[in-house]
């Protein structure tokens, strides 16, 4: 008789367990147990710091506005190309009734994404804004022109009616690269702490500020699609930004929306929150702080003071003074007055962002040098070198004297931008807050590329967000910032022995009496 | 335990079925193997791109594989079958029979010492040629086997995570210190085709590996050293270029494209890519129009 066990015979020695916990593990593995947790957006402290009745309004807006990356939303009233293929209404169907929900369409373009069951977006007509009709294509003739649509028959379209098939498409494109590439370092949100953020110097760029270091535009003026493009498709050299170079052009072009699109959400958030610093903990807690000191030190003066509120009390106020903040101020007849003001801020911050994002694409606002670079000779880097090391440029405190980005500003302590306090740790601070060594110019890396163009545009309109400062059209001509572009890129090539002494301390003296 | 004898003879009964099982076993799992292994070329399982090297030491190395995979396709079929019968045997013996013990025969050691050795020998004697071709400067040929001095055409840093390529400009050799007129490329590394060139590998930061799977071309490249590596792109296309080397989180990321062109086709990319790098974005206003 075979023998008989109350335990199975596998499971009774140690071979035996260990399969046991080896068929757990791949039982575990493939119904996926390692699933991780959906992605959300984060807030910003600045958000979170609120109080709960503004901090509700303010996640709402924002959810309102642009969504959860799974949902995502396209406010249209900004400049991002959210995908579709826009079209009008050439005429209506001939010989058939409204009920045929059909027009002759012409579409701008590609139509070819044109499929059964793309959402229709009426941008104008009878149709546009009616919310409940969610309409989407039930059938499309590329030969005819036929677009039939499913959703209510009327109102029928007019001809000259717009209207836009998949909208939002590019966007959700450009999520999809942008989760898949992207997101590790520059986080979710591009708020520039993706998992494994914490392991790079420099720093992933937070988008959220929306301000972008490498730019072809003015000063004042944000980053523009063609720099991203740039920046995307070579990398940044000297930082963990390596170059997508392959991925395709359809993929960069939307993962460069994407971007754009969470730079808007991040400075629109930003924005809203300064806004709303009334209602912020911090400053509710500062005014009452403040109140207080001001209370015992007239009390102490000999006066009567009327005594501060509490903080429980300025809590409750503030959450008062939110609510018509937030839904407009009660009238006499007790309706309230729209909008509210929350409504107008939101609305101007709107209108500033889109307006920003439109400009930074108008060739205007690109820097193009007056002049041709100014031939790379001797004479030449010599004047760039000189003007190096003059108290006009004032390159040298920053950059070094022989360009190892190791001036003395590096050793000082900075102010924090917009306060009296400074900085903990030595150096030069970016917007970002992070410590920011000035570039090294003997290693020949030039991370807003290499063109001369671009290390033109470098000096002419500074770095955004970084202490470097622009000097076009102000403090150079043309024909010095090509001087100091040719010395700037000359430094790689030379002896990196510093100037002999008598040489260093004579050009200093000369050039400070030529500039006075 | 008056029952253990039952359980015995149930037991030898079962064992005749049990070893004939896994005779079979042995010898279908080799049976399966080698119809796999025939077909799999046929189902995209086999070598990289269309199955075939592209470049001449690529072909001998290729050529190599396919000599070893005979030797061994043929110890493996010879091993199995040799399995298969004496598991066979061994379930089907009858008790009056006697097993042979052959355990500590000198001979046998003897040659299956000396035969493997032997085939050993003539695969390290044989590759010489192959693993000269492609690792000595001085024994390298091209595609017709005539010896040729490579062209050093390119220094190809990998960092992570990309690979930063330096050219010399048009008509110049290159420096092994960077030039004003050098020109820049990142993931994408062009080559002149039908002739073997030299690129210096380097790395800016961790251990990566330069790697062309069409070409059979694989090197590490090592921190503090400047490797040349060789190779011949035989045609003109693009090729994948891959990083081999596991060398941080975005491993991945590596992915550049080799492309290789004829001589004239890599001379006109070479002027426009300078033209791009040294643009100094002056326009005259009559040109914007």
């Amino acid at each position: 008789m075979f023998r008989h066990s109350s335990k199975p015979q596998w499971a009774t020695n140690a071979s035996g367990q260990l399969a046991c916990w080896m068929l757990f593990g791949i039982v575990c593995g493939l119904s996926g147990c390692g699933q991780g947790p959906q992605a959300e957006f984060q807030y910003r402290d600045s958000t979170l710091k609120l109080i709960p009745d503004a901090q509700k309004a303010m996640k709402k807006t924002l959810k309102e506005g642009f969504g959860t990356p799974h949902d995502l939303v396209a406010w249209e009233r900004f400049p991002i190309a959210y995908g579709g293929a826009k079209g009008s209404v050439s005429a209506p169907a001939e010989g058939t009734t409204s009920e045929a929900k059909t027009v002759t369409a012409a579409f701008e373009g590609d139509a070819t994404k044109v499929v059964k069951g793309s959402p229709l977006l009426w941008l104008t007509g009878a149709r546009a804004g009616e919310k409940s009709a969610a309409d989407t294509v039930a059938e499309y003739d590329a030969k005819t022109n036929q677009l039939k649509w499913s959703g209510s028959a009327d109102p029928v379209p007019a001809p000259g009616d717009k209207f836009v098939v998949g909208f939002g498409q590019a966007l959700q494109q450009g999520r999809a690269v942008y989760m898949k590439n992207c997101m590790h370092c520059h986080g979710v949100s591009g708020d520039g702490a993706g998992p494994t953020a914490e392991y790079l110097s420099p720093r992933p760029r937070d988008y959220r500020l929306g301000v972008f270091k490498f730019t072809s535009t003015l000063a004042a003026e944000k980053v523009s699609r063609d720099d991203l493009h740039r920046v995307v498709k070579y990398g940044i050299p000297g930082t963990y930004m390596p170059s997508f170079l392959l991925l395709g052009e359809a993929e960069t072009k939307s993962v460069v929306e994407y971007v754009r699109w969470l730079s808007v959400r991040g400075e629109f958030e930003k924005r809203t929150d300064d806004d709303l610093a009334d209602y912020s903990q911090d400053s509710i807690e500062d005014t009452v702080k403040k109140a207080l000191a001001n209370f015992e030190a007239a009390k102490k003066a000999g006066d009567k003071p009327e005594k501060p509120v509490s903080l429980a009390q300025a809590r409750k106020d503030a959450s008062q003074q939110f609510d018509e903040y937030q839904n407009g101020k009660i009238l006499e007849d007790k309706t309230r007055e729209l909008p509210s003001e929350m409504e107008t801020a939101v609305e101007d911050t709107a209108t500033f962002l889109a307006d920003v994002w439109t400009r930074a694409d108008d060739a205007a606002n690109v820097i193009v040098p007056t002049v041709p670079r100014v031939a790379d000779d001797a004479a030449s880097r010599e004047r760039g070198r000189l003007l190096y090391m003059s108290d006009k440029t004032k390159c040298y405190t920053c950059h070094g004297m022989i360009g190892k980005g190791d001036g003395a500003a590096t050793e000082d302590f900075w102010k924090k931008p917009g306060s009296e306090e400074l900085y903990p740790r030595r150096g030069l601070h970016d917007a970002w807050g992070n410590i920011l060594q000035p570039r090294n110019l003997t290693l020949g890396q030039y991370r807003g590329g290499r063109r001369p163009v671009d290390v033109f545009r470098r000096i002419y309109a500074g770095i955004k967000g970084t202490p470097m400062p622009g000097f076009g059209k102000t403090a150079l001509k043309d024909e010095e910032i090509w001087d100091i572009v040719n010395y700037a890129m000359s430094i790689q090539y030379q002896s990196s022995q510093p100037p002999k002494a008598n040489a260093g301390g004579h050009v200093a003296v000369k050039e400070t009496s030529a500039a006075k | 335990m008056s029952e253990t004898g039952d359980g015995w003879g149930w037991f030898s009964v079962k064992a005749n079925a049990v070893g004939k099982f896994w005779s079979l076993f042995f010898v279908l799992t080799a049976v399966i193997i080698v119809i796999v292994s025939w077909f799999s070329p046929d189902w995209g399982w086999w070598f990289p791109g269309d199955g075939r090297a592209h470049s001449t030491v690529g072909k001998r190395i290729d050529d190599l594989f396919y000599m070893i995979m005979v030797i061994v396709a043929v110890t493996f079929i010879a091993t199995q079958a040799v399995l298969g019968y004496v598991l066979w045997r061994g379930a089907t013996i009858r008790p009056e029979e006697k097993a042979l013990f052959s355990h500590g025969s000198h001979s046998l050691e003897v040659i299956w010492t000396i035969v493997p050795s032997g085939i050993l020998l003539f695969i390290a004697l044989y590759q010489m040629d192959v693993w000269a071709q492609f690792r000595i400067k001085g024994a390298i040929k091209d595609a017709h086997g005539e010896f040729v001095k490579p062209e050093p055409i390119a220094e190809v840093t990998a960092r992570q995570f990309e690979w930063r390529i330096r050219y010399p400009a048009k008509g110049k050799p290159l420096n092994p210190k960077p030039q004003p007129d050098d020109i820049y490329t990142v993931n994408e590394l062009h080559t002149p085709s039908g002739r073997p060139v030299e690129i210096t590998l380097r790395t800016d930061d961790v251990q990566h590996a330069f790697f062309v799977p069409e070409l059979r071309i694989k090197q590490d490249a090592v921190a503090s050293l400047k490797i040349p590596v060789w190779f011949d792109a035989l045609e003109n296309r693009e090729y994948e270029m891959l990083c081999a080397e596991l060398c941080g989180w975005g491993h991945y990321k590596m992915k550049a494209k080799l492309v290789a062109q004829p001589d004239e086709e890599f001379d006109a990319w070479k002027e426009r890519v300078s033209a791009e790098q040294f643009d100094d974005g002056f326009r005259k206003p009559a040109e914007e129009k």
